[in-house]
């Protein structure tokens, strides 16, 4: 096994200690950690496939799904199980007058109830819709809410604060207003030859994971077993953890399979801490699951944005300022997103200057969703990019590769790699062909094609761990306490070990989804489960196979470093070879057990993703609608390992994408700051009739600096930029600035109407 | 709550006068009862005592809108509305008759605001938010009609069949008031039980939708041409399916702000299908 020590810049010599000080981020959000890492001292499996590794491999758990076999949090029903309901604030802001608990607890089939002030985050004052008052566990879930309704609350209601830029003025903030300069922003506009200003804003959209928010709370003893369905069992088990006063050993979080979060199940919520207390009052399981409705209200959102940018540039398309400010409404909690963060680190531009604004409203709160802020600000960024380009007669993907950063844009670090480039020449075939498709248009259909750029995050991080066992029948199974999402974790981790192992992928299983049976694992955020969990594998698999071939070399007395796994069997350089099962068989019922962990980070090193999107679309100049024909998707996260499962997640992310940019949005009532799209009929997720063709093309090139495989994640990069593609293709089919989001009929006909008019006064005599 | 089969129409109706409420493919009544926007203590099932099918040009109540997709006899204008008519899975289920008789969508409505068709004082959605509501009869209440296939059937010149008389289309429908703030004008023992429309040389339906599928109209546009008279009625325009007598009466439309984009889609799908039918 080649065995490399790892390097300084990759956290230091192996014979000092193992706790290191890291950078950690998720979803953007950095911070310096002390952690706990492993060795990380393989290297890298050259490029390209390999065995199992870099092939299309459908899920291992896809026939489960199919039969509805795989049994989600929300199928979890055990035995004596009560159901839990929640009363909720009908009311952006309100003072509860009066509650009949009495009458709620003595309805039919009530066997406990919570009042306002006994769990932390349930009370009387309502900062905005949905906020928990009560809740009680009855038989069923239909003897629960009826029980709601006899409570009879009444309120107070108080005028809701709703308005972002008021909140910002009168310094309602969530958190404090961020600001960015680099290089001398005021000199830059001086030295430009061309600066474009515009404002662009963007909905609040809600997750809707078909899987609601749910859980089952049990006491066993003075021990809590929860079954949730979330992003980050660990996080749930430390937060429940101490939410509860209990030792984390105590709280045991079980994930079989997971129906999407997207973001919105990143840690626990207040139904999760009803539910625990009504199981503890009552001595039986207590199962919480939110309605559609609440769902669509409490469960977290992306926060709407208003942003005011400016890109200036020299005549030969150097950028020489960008600047934003940008206002994000947060609801009442939640933590200011990145929206700045493409504008700062996409282009190696000198002179920038953002400020962000989280204003507090009395809407429901925020949470992570898909590429937080990145999407938003992409959106305006690369939006105006391409009206720069447009003012400068320089062709967009051009300017885009004049303003390419070799390094750091923010504070000159190196990449540890970067493929953006790659995805530009990849993308130039394809933007080649837009004479072509403009050239479809006719009266009323017009065609058009456009592009924008993507940089993300996604590197992962320690401290992630993974055993993998071996049997005697020659078959691994790999062990980790993390979960399957929905976006193919279980396969692509497979897939790592039989690599590893020289296995193939029928001979692993992976067991995850429990904090009691497997070690510590990553949060599924961040695009960072692959990237984190997928070097423990490998480090886990290679351990065992290590023990393997030193009981190969034992048993066949050969010197160790003659052998290696091949194809299930132990094959020596003299030439001879043995199955696999000629080792394990001599185990009997013992197990050779592999431990492998995520080792650190490179040093001093940016990690991001990055790509290019291309769309195509048909407008139609009449009735505003607007047709995607297709889709380019083209990037860089570093080694695919599983070309199937990243198609999965780069379809999947677009087609969120086109629910953000044409059809999805929450609406308030402007008046009383309630909620009016809490059904699926009225919050519109696209169909798949709304489903262009999707082509995705990935670079599939380790980066070298990254851990034992050089990949990065997949889960959010492919809905970064494809509105702005969107709204790019738009201009160039009709030359109509959409600058809102979603792109809807009346947001068409505006744009229409407004280049018509520039077109006129352009066409007067002077 | 109860189900009651009955065994004849009568006996239907019968239980409907006292108080029971009609189901018959449910697509529409079972999320009013879950949602409280409609109480019952009994449920009379229609489906095996109404006719279901078509003959000629008479349309069974309890036809789904399934089958009229599939189903050649019928005019374009109506199947094509049918076809843009909710999802696979509805329409396998729903009838055109509980089509006719679909509560708005209005999400003030559908979320018990006290708003003039619950019996309130204001319109919630004139001053808030309305890019889905009515730019017709809009002054009192701003809600629009969402069925697709009334405003086809008011292009063929449909009339209605009951279990007590036969009537236009539009004669079941009235804009709200503050004397009465029904849509329908059914007694509460009459039951629909077929549709009878007029054969047109062409006819057309084009719908303007948020997303592909799967989406209330924001403009649904039905034209039919019989003869020297061509009819036009809109679907998702007011708070009943519109009759316009005439292009020229979309200028009378009295759009809010946020639906100044409607009558902007009505006039170019009008304009559109009047082209189709020649």
């Amino acid at each position: 096994m080649p065995v490399r020590r790892l390097p300084e810049d990759r956290g230091g010599d192996l014979e000092l200690a193992r706790l290191i000080r890291s950078e950690k981020e998720v979803e953007g959000r950095y911070e310096e950690v002390w952690t706990l890492v492993d060795e990380d001292a393989l290297e890298q499996w050259p490029a390209g496939p390999g065995a199992v590794v870099g092939l299309p491999a459908p899920r291992i758990d896809g026939y489960a799904k199919a039969r509805g076999e795989a049994r989600y949090t929300a199928d979890v029903r055990l035995p004596g199980m009560l159901h839990a309901a929640v009363l909720r604030s009908p009311h952006a802001r309100a003072r509860l007058t009066r509650l009949d608990l009495a009458a709620a607890a003595a309805a039919p089939g009530v066997l406990a109830v919570v009042g306002p002030g006994e769990v932390e985050g349930v009370d009387g004052d309502a900062p905005f819709e949905g906020w928990p008052v009560a809740a009680v566990a009855a038989r069923t879930e239909g003897e629960a809410r009826a029980a709601l309704r006899r409570a009879t609350p009444e309120w107070e209601e108080l005028e809701p604060l709703l308005d972002p830029d008021e909140a910002v003025r009168r310094g309602s903030l969530v958190a404090p207003s961020r600001t960015y300069e680099r290089g001398d922003y005021d000199r830059g506009l001086a030295e430009a030859d061309a600066v474009v200003e515009a404002a662009y804003t963007t909905q609040t959209l809600n997750h809707n994971p078909l899987e609601t928010h749910v859980c089952v709370c049990e006491w066993r003893g003075d021990s809590l077993d929860v079954h949730v369905s979330t992003q980050g069992i660990w996080g749930i088990r430390s937060e429940l953890a101490e939410a509860l006063g209990l030792a984390p050993d105590r709280v045991r979080v079980l994930c079989e399979y997971m129906g999407g979060g997207f973001g919105a199940k990143e840690g626990i919520g207040t139904y999760l801490l009803l539910a625990a207390e009504l199981a503890r009052r009552t001595g039986r399981p207590v199962r919480c699951a939110l309605s559609r409705r609440e769902e669509n209200v409490v469960s977290g959102n992306r926060n709407a944005t208003r942003q005011h940018v400016t890109a200036a540039a020299r005549a030969d398309g150097t950028l020489t300022a960008l600047g934003g400010e940008f206002t994000c409404s947060l609801g009442w909690r939640g933590w200011l997103p990145p929206t700045a963060g493409p504008m700062q680190l996409l282009y190696a531009c000198e002179n920038v200057r953002t400020a962000e604004h989280g204003a507090k409203l009395n809407l429901p709160p925020m949470a992570a969703f898909r590429a937080p802020g990145f999407v938003e600000g992409t959106w305006s960024l690369e939006c105006v990019l391409d009206k720069l380009a447009a003012e400068l007669g320089i062709d967009p993907l051009e300017l885009r590769r004049l303003n390419h950063a070799e390094t750091d844009a923010m504070d000159g670090r190196p990449f540890s790699s970067k493929q953006l480039l790659e995805c530009y020449r990849r993308a130039e075939p394809h933007w080649r062909r837009r004479d072509e498709v403009r050239a479809r248009s006719d009266e009323v259909w017009k065609h058009g094609m456009g592009l924008a750029s993507q940089i993300w995050f996604g590197g992962g991080g320690p401290p992630s761990y993974a055993w993998v066992r071996l049997g005697s029948d020659g078959r691994a199974n790999v062990v980790t306490a993390m979960q399957d999402i929905g976006t193919g974790t279980r396969t692509a981790m497979a897939q790592i070990a039989a690599e590893e192992l020289g296995l193939t992928l029928d001979d692993v299983e992976v067991q995850v989804g429990d904090s009691a049976r497997g070690p510590y694992a990553t949060i599924s955020g961040g695009s960072s489960t692959l990237p984190s969990m997928g070097p423990a594998v490998r480090s886990a698999a290679a351990d065992a196979a290590r023990q393997v071939l030193e009981l190969a070399a034992q048993r066949f007395e050969r010197a160790e470093g003659t052998l290696r796994l091949d194809g299930g069997r132990i094959v020596c350089s003299d030439g001879e070879s043995w199955s696999l099962a000629e080792i394990t068989s001599l185990l009997d019922d013992g197990q050779i057990l592999g431990k492998g962990a995520r080792g650190p980070n490179p040093a001093g090193m940016r990690i991001l993703t990055f790509g290019i999107q291309l769309a195509e679309v048909a407008v139609d100049v009449g009735t505003g609608e607007v047709r995607v024909e297709k889709v380019v998707a083209i990037h860089d996260v570093g080694r695919v390992i599983n070309p199937l499962g990243a198609r999965s997640q780069v379809e999947g992310g677009i087609i969120q994408a086109l629910g953000h940019t044409f059809s999805e949005a929450r609406l308030d009532d402007p008046r009383t700051g309630v909620v009016l799209t809490k059904t699926l009929d009225a919050y519109k997720v696209p169909t798949i009739a709304d489903v262009p063709e999707i082509v995705c093309e990935l670079v599939d090139l380790p980066d070298p600096q990254l851990t034992n495989l050089g990949s990065k994640g997949l889960g959010e990069p492919p809905i970064v930029p494809t509105a702005a593609a969107i709204a790019n293709a738009i201009r160039d089919a009709t030359g109509a600035d959409v600058t809102s989001l979603p792109i809807t009929r009346e947001e068409v006909l505006r744009a229409l109407r407004e280049a018509q008019e520039r077109e006129r006064v352009g066409a007067l005599p002077a | 709550m109860e189900l009651f089969r009955p065994s004849s129409l009568a006996e239907a109706a019968s239980a409907l006068g006292d108080g029971g409420r009609a189901l018959a493919g449910g697509t529409e009544l079972v999320p009013l009862l879950r949602d409280g926007l409609v109480k019952a203590e009994r449920l009379v099932e229609l489906r095996r005592v109404i006719p279901s099918g078509v003959e000629g040009t008479a349309i069974g109540a309890g036809t789904t809108l399934a089958e009229l997709e599939a189903n050649e006899e019928i005019p374009d204008v109506l199947r094509e509305a049918s076809r843009l008519a909710a999802s696979p899975q509805l329409r396998n289920m729903g009838t055109i008759g509980g089509n006719l008789l679909q509560a708005t969508r209005c999400w003030y409505w559908r979320l018990h605001f006290p708003c003039r068709l619950h019996g309130g004082d204001i319109c919630h959605a004139r001053e808030g938010q309305h890019r889905e509501h009515a730019i017709f009869a809009n002054d009192y209440c701003a809600s629009a009609h969402p069925s697709d296939l009334a405003a086809a059937l008011l292009a063929l010149d449909a009339t209605v069949e009951t279990s007590r008389a036969a009537y236009p289309l539009a004669g079941l429908y009235r804009v709200p008031d503050e004397h009465d703030r029904n849509v329908v004008d059914l007694r509460p023992d009459e039951v629909i039980t077929r549709i009878h429309y007029e054969r047109p040389e062409r006819s057309v339906y084009l719908k303007a939708m948020d997303r592909r599928r799967w989406a209330f109209a924001l403009v649904g546009v039905a034209a039919a041409r019989v003869g020297d008279e061509t009819r036009i009625a809109l679907a998702g325009a007011a708070p009943i399916p519109w009759r316009l007598d005439s292009p020229d009466a979309l200028a009378e439309a009295t759009p809010l702000p946020g639906t100044a984009f409607k009558l902007e889609l009505a006039r170019t799908l009008v304009e559109r299908a009047l082209a189709r039918l020649g």
